[in-house]
């Protein structure tokens, strides 16, 4: 069923792609964000007409075209009132269209009501701060966190640590997706996900994931990190870890390993040793380039400000405390030997039995 | 010729506070094994039971910390007296005691120290507690409850150095308190007896052993 689902899924893909010169005849992306792509269109009378352009652009959507969703596109639009027809989500995207019927979310939303089909991006281009912002349109993160802390320590902190997918979701793996957080020099407020053009300006480069990765290799070295970190220090950022399903299901059902803490709070070989840094890019996305493997437990000089129980322990302070126990320890066991082999010492002068 | 006396070492308060703190801080040492070290410790079986305990003790020995200090402070009003060496004591009576712990106490000579309910303390200890009850148990406390309230008080865990030079001070601070357990134990098989030091802290009462001759008392760590 599966197969035939994905089967179906690759065919209509393939078969966009190939009917964009079919449809080349049909109004083309610019013709209709000509006048779609300006924010007048939205007008007096409540209709919401209006697509962000750069995000729009950063879309699959965009790729398969305006009139692939919205095919006959009359001769005397918008003159005439006729409101081109939208194609429904489960036309193209029936596997995850079937799963998400089955859920639990399906009788109290739609696709758009979380997805809004000209700006939707795969989960791979969206920092979790993105995502979360999403499920508090309906669930309301005061609610989230009273409810959640009846069972889960720390709910606060989790809920704002964690995209809701990350338990929330089918997928059996997840990846920790970092995301450079800046505030105003001596602000209390809250770290914001640093925008394209903060980026930029401290990267002087149009690539602002040169910021970090300084070679250029699109890879992010344990060495780069502790030298962007040590800079970030002195210019009010952070880097910020969440962790993220590696895929995203529709099914919103709870593995049973999710209840289990250890499931993430575990540094043991099973734990996730994949880690990514998000950097925004021009289009309000983002791009996602992979750290070393494993650097993300040497995060003692990557991210100073996080830390996740039994995961990102730091291996030196482990052998500092073991060393401060032994110390201990051996007090005990010296002073015991010598008073053992001293014993008859104290029983000549009666001070110890 | 010897004989034994009774002297009343430990009050009552003194004694709850104390066997609190003792189980709070072995509870909060194994939880916290199980939480530092996930994977090869469960001996709480889940890691969140673990956390729960280890809070739940947290709590314990910070509440009992101030009844303990309150205690001192303003109903026994010896704290001063107990707790903080003398002149004496920094000049000379450290080194006498350590002398002792070190080298006399195995040629079989006696405590230069002699306990009495004023000072049940000798030099050594005084400059151990008072590191111990003025310094770490403050430092692991506040550090703890910072922990607990990371999303509500992560300014004032920023202006401190951010949360993992906590949970690194945090953990060592523990592991200080573990290294004292050995030696504390251990050092409290030291009286005329192995349990002559553990009896006062369950009853109160601390029996001395008094050498009619001499009048040379024989008790103290």
């Amino acid at each position: 069923m599966h197969l035939c689902n994905r089967s179906t899924g690759l065919f209509l893909a393939v078969f966009m792609f190939l009917a964009v010169p079919v449809f080349a005849a049909a109004p083309g992306n610019e013709t209709c964000m000509n006048c779609h792509g300006r924010t007048e269109i939205n007008g007096p009378s409540g209709i919401k007409a209006y697509i962000d352009p750069v995000r729009f652009a950063a879309t699959t959507h965009s790729i398969v075209g305006c009139t692939s969703c919205h095919g006959q596109v009359s001769k005397g639009h918008p003159d005439d009132g006729f409101i081109p027809p939208r194609a429904a989500c489960g036309d193209c995207h029936s596997p995850v269209y079937e799963e998400y019927s089955k859920s639990s979310h399906a009788s109290k939303a739609g696709c758009n009501n979380c997805h809004n089909p000209h700006e939707v991006r795969l989960p791979m281009f969206m920092s979790g701060d993105d995502i979360n912002r999403k499920c508090a349109k309906c669930h309301d993160t005061r609610k989230a966190i009273q409810s959640h802390s009846t069972w889960l320590p720390q709910a606060e902190l989790h809920i704002d640590t964690l995209p809701c997918i990350t338990c929330h979701t089918g997928s059996k793996d997840y990846v920790i997706i970092m995301s450079i957080e800046s505030r105003k020099p001596g602000s209390k407020e809250d770290f914001k996900t640093s925008t394209y053009s903060e980026l930029s300006t401290l990267s002087q480069a149009e690539d602002v994931s040169r910021v970090i990765d300084l070679n250029n290799d699109n890879l992010i070295s344990l060495s780069e990190l502790r030298e962007f970190n040590h800079r970030l220090r002195s210019k009010n950022m952070r880097l910020w870890g969440m962790m993220i399903p590696e895929t995203v299901t529709h099914s919103y059902q709870i593995l049973d390993n999710r209840w289990n803490c250890t499931f993430c709070h575990s540094s043991g070989p099973k734990a996730a040793q994949k880690s990514f840094i998000a950097f925004p890019d021009k289009n309000g996305g983002f791009k996602r380039l992979a750290v070393e493997k494993g650097a993300i437990l040497d995060i003692l000089y990557g991210t100073p400000d996080f830390y996740m129980l039994g995961t990102t322990r730091s291996t030196p302070l482990n052998i500092i405390g073991a060393l401060i126990v032994a110390a201990g320890l051996s007090f005990p066991v010296c002073h015991g030997f010598f008073r053992f082999m001293t014993r008859k010492n104290r029983k000549e002068n009666h001070h110890e039995a | 010729m010897k004989h034994n006396e009774f002297v009343y070492m430990t009050p009552m308060p003194v004694r709850i506070w104390h066997w609190l703190n003792a189980f709070g801080i072995l509870t909060l040492c194994v939880t916290g094994l199980q939480i530092r070290f996930p994977d090869y410790i469960n001996i709480f079986g889940a890691y969140k039971a673990a956390i729960r305990l280890h809070n739940t003790a947290g709590v314990v020995v910070s509440i009992s910390y101030i009844l303990w200090l309150l205690y001192y402070l303003i109903v026994a009003k010896s704290l001063m007296k107990l707790y903080i060496p003398t002149i004496e004591d920094l000049k000379s009576g450290i080194f006498r005691q350590a002398f002792f712990y070190f080298l006399t106490y195995f040629l079989g000579k006696p405590n230069p120290h002699h306990s009495t309910p004023d000072s049940k303390f000798n030099p050594m200890q005084k400059a151990a507690y008072l590191v111990i009850m003025f310094i770490l148990l403050p430092m692991v406390i506040f550090s703890g409850v910072l922990l607990m309230y990371i999303a509500p008080l992560r300014e004032v865990l920023l202006i401190l150095g951010g949360i993992k030079t906590l949970i690194g001070t945090h953990f060592l601070l523990s592991c200080c308190f573990t290294a004292f357990l050995f030696v504390h134990i251990y050092l409290a098989t030291l009286g005329h007896t192995p349990l002559a030091h553990f009896k006062p802290m369950w009853n109160g009462w601390e029996e001395e052993e008094i050498d009619d001759a001499s009048t040379e008392k024989t008790v103290g760590r």
